[in-house]
């Protein structure tokens, strides 16, 4: 079953995060306030797209949004924004909600309101021009990773029943063979975050382990069928 | 005409002209005399100061005790000779003789004439009589006069030995500069305190010199005007008839007036220079830097850049709108009111010896653009990080010789769509950059002095720090090497990337400076 999404706001940052989840393969429901708008996104051949009153709790009731589904409010209008994160918790105390923020003092009225995520504008952008003047190398790498110049990126890796890593020392294995490199795995029994390899753990593999790699694209997909077999 | 001999003139022109050593000394002398950013003119100016402040000390001292000889000595051979050799010095380095004399020579050549000598030295001559009769020139002149001692009235020119301090301070330059930049109101006020005074005095003499036993002529009588409508009132002369008290009435309001009129007009003079006094500084103080930033617009990515900035390297904010600079040095910023568009204004940041960086922040994607051609055409080495509002202005930007180029909708949008998508990666990305927790990413460049230097990449223990080597960069081919075979060699200049822990990379860093 893919995820579902639903998406509020087509204007700026919308169209631009549609477009992407789309490639990525959710399942997406446009929802917006403005009629020139919904045409457009009718026009880049949305098929869910509607219109929706953000003010009015039925007609968001109405959507019938699940507990698993993700929702992700960025509407061009910030106080509309922040009175839709509102409702949604309101509505949904358990779902995901993400917001982006054009402003300081709307990131902490979006936290308040109860956004899961908020990505604030600015402050991931002031992070960038640090990010060029101290590490420009990692900027462009990154940049690449983020961008849609796909060159070298992270995948995480789940390991699939009766692969040939169940039960092995990371240690042991030399992902280097791979062309890939090892950077750390979560543990679903230690929590969700990532561990690192350079805190130095030798841990042993189970299936359901998540392991996360950098490497070339090529490297990555053609590891995404070893991993399945049973020995190298 | 080749085969004319060259005129004696002009071969002593030629021979300034190209002797090493007669420049050297004239250009030496000119910078310690002229050129403010000489670094050894201050030590000239110090010393300058303190021979005209000993001489006006000597002044003091005479009026009340005998000098011994040597003081005297001093005074008359020491202070006046050394003031006459820079009088003269001044003289010599305000104009060249063989630039006339080549050009001269030159439009001799063309029209096929004899160079005409006397014109040549008449120009010459004039150039000197205008640096003579230049107002600085003449304060050094009367500061030389008192050392002529049979004319002891001289002595008291000592005194625009005072003047000469002018020279060699800068604030009083700038004090003057107020007042000659407000002459037009001041002279105004002048010309309102004269008539005033002419017809207060005129007024006073007719109504009392009779009966006034204290006013005896015209000067007396204007003397009391000017002494009254000053509000200073020493009250040795005053009215005392009813005509007399009626017109001093009239001269003590319009004195308060024209008192506050002047104040007002020098003060609100003064706060516009001190502020640009202050800019000013701003900048020399920038350009002593050896690397620097420049932040055009002082808007929301501005504050939260500043907000995020943990690194100590200088910066300027520079904006256009007044209420922006107010704001920013409100909230403890340095910043200026000037238009980075304009040429000027970037070319007053020493590009040459600094790394300088400049940020265009604003909201305005022409006005970037501008900025950054602006940049770009002042020195080409400044490097420019751009904020594009507009996703079709990139190309725009990259023509404009942007270095950086920033969306800041994309990066947000960018960053939500990892969220969602790879939440745990775009945790670990965020962690790897700021570095907050466990493992950083950074950048270790490798000097040609290096421990690692030349050495192959087997040879590196990354392991035994705790590092993963995830690549390297090479600036001369600008390629970024992923995971890079285990022979290849590291080379002066290449910049490793790993992630570690803080404590881990820092070690590294430190190891690799070690010689073995």
């Amino acid at each position: 079953m893919t995820q579902r999404v639903y998406l509020f706001g087509y204007g700026r940052h919308g169209r631009q995060i549609a477009s992407g989840l789309h490639e990525s393969g959710f399942s997406l429901h446009i929802l917006e306030t403005d009629e020139e708008r919904i045409a457009r996104a009718k026009e880049d051949g949305y098929i869910k797209v509607d219109r929706v009153d953000v003010t009015s709790d039925e007609q968001l009731e109405e959507l019938g949004i699940g507990v698993d589904d993700l929702i992700v409010c960025v509407m061009d209008d910030e106080h509309l924004n922040v009175f839709l994160t509102l409702s949604l918790r309101q509505l949904l105390p358990e779902a995901k909600i993400y917001a982006i923020s054009d402003s300081i003092h709307t990131t902490e009225k979006l936290e308040m309101a109860g956004a899961s995520k908020v990505i604030d504008l600015y402050f991931v952008s002031a992070t960038r021009i640090h990010n060029f003047l101290h590490k420009p190398v990692t900027t462009h790498l990154l940049s690449g990773i983020l961008g849609d110049k796909h060159d070298i990126s992270f995948r995480e890796f789940l390991i699939p029943p009766g692969s040939f890593l169940h039960g092995r020392n990371t240690d042991e294995i030399d992902f280097g063979r791979f062309n890939l490199l090892f950077l750390g795995l979560i543990d679903v029994e230690l929590g969700n975050e990532l561990i690192f390899v350079t805190e130095g753990f030798n841990h042993k593999l189970d299936s359901g382990d998540t392991l996360v790699f950098m490497g070339k694209d090529d490297d990555l997909d053609r590891f995404e069928e070893i991993i399945k077999r049973k020995t190298i | 005409m080749r085969d004319k001999p060259i005129p004696w003139i002009v071969r002593l022109a030629l021979w300034q002209k190209r002797s090493p050593r007669y420049q050297g000394i004239k250009g030496f002398f000119r910078n310690i005399l002229t050129n403010p950013d000489y670094p050894y003119k201050k030590y000239f100016d110090l010393f300058m100061i303190s021979l005209i402040l000993s001489s006006v000390w000597i002044l003091v001292y005479e009026v009340k005790n005998p000098l011994p000889h040597w003081v005297d000595v001093y005074d008359l051979y020491v202070v006046t000779m050394i003031f006459v050799v820079e009088y003269l010095l001044r003289m010599w380095v305000y104009s060249d003789l063989y630039e006339m004399v080549l050009q001269q020579y030159d439009e001799s050549l063309i029209l096929g004439e004899p160079i005409n000598r006397p014109k040549v030295l008449k120009k010459f001559i004039r150039s000197k009589i205008n640096y003579i009769l230049s107002p600085t020139a003449i304060i050094d002149l009367f500061a030389i006069l008192p050392g002529y001692r049979p004319l002891r009235v001289l002595r008291i020119f000592v005194l625009f030995r005072l003047f000469k301090l002018l020279r060699y301070t800068k604030s009083i330059n700038e004090f003057v500069q107020v007042l000659v930049e407000k002459r037009f109101e001041l002279l105004t006020l002048l010309f309102l305190l004269v008539f005033i005074v002419m017809t207060a005095g005129i007024a006073i003499y007719v109504f009392e010199t009779h009966v006034n036993e204290n006013i005896n002529s015209l000067f007396d009588a204007l003397y009391w005007a000017l002494v009254t409508i000053s509000t200073v009132g020493y009250g040795d002369i005053s009215p005392v008839t009813t005509e007399g008290r009626v017109v001093s009435g009239i001269i003590i309001v319009s004195g308060i007036a024209m008192i506050s009129f002047v104040t007002s007009v020098i003060v609100s003079a003064f706060s516009i220079k001190l502020e640009e006094l202050k800019e000013n500084r701003y900048i020399q103080d920038l350009n002593k830097e050896e690397q620097f930033l420049v932040l055009c617009g002082y808007g929301q990515l501005t504050k939260m850049f500043l907000r995020q900035k943990e690194d100590d390297v200088e910066y300027l904010i520079i904006d256009k709108d007044p209420d922006r600079v107010a704001a920013a040095s409100k909230d403890g910023y340095k910043a200026i009111q000037e238009d980075a568009s304009r040429y000027e204004v970037l070319n007053r940041f020493n590009t040459e010896y600094a790394k300088v960086t400049l940020i265009t922040l604003l909201n305005d994607d022409i006005e970037n653009i501008y900025i950054t051609l602006n940049a770009k055409s002042v020195d080409p080495q400044i490097k420019v990080i751009a904020r594009v509002s507009d996703r079709r202005m990139t190309s725009k930007y990259r023509l404009a010789g942007a270095d950086h180029i920033l969306l800041p909708d994309e990066v947000a949008s960018r960053m939500l769509l990892m969220a969602i998508e790879q939440p745990t990666i775009h945790e670990a990305i965020i962690q790897l950059i700021t570095g907050r927790s466990k493992a950083k990413l950074d950048e270790v460049i490798v000097h040609s002095h290096d421990h690692y230097c030349c050495k192959s990449i087997a040879e590196v223990d990354f392991k035994a720090y705790k590092l993963l080597f995830v690549g390297l960069y090479r600036p001369e081919t600008k390629e970024f090497l992923f995971n890079p075979a285990k022979e290849m060699q590291i080379r002066e200049g290449d910049v490793l990337l790993v992630i570690g822990y803080h404590v881990s990379i820092e070690q590294f860093k430190k190891d690799l400076k070690v010689t073995t």
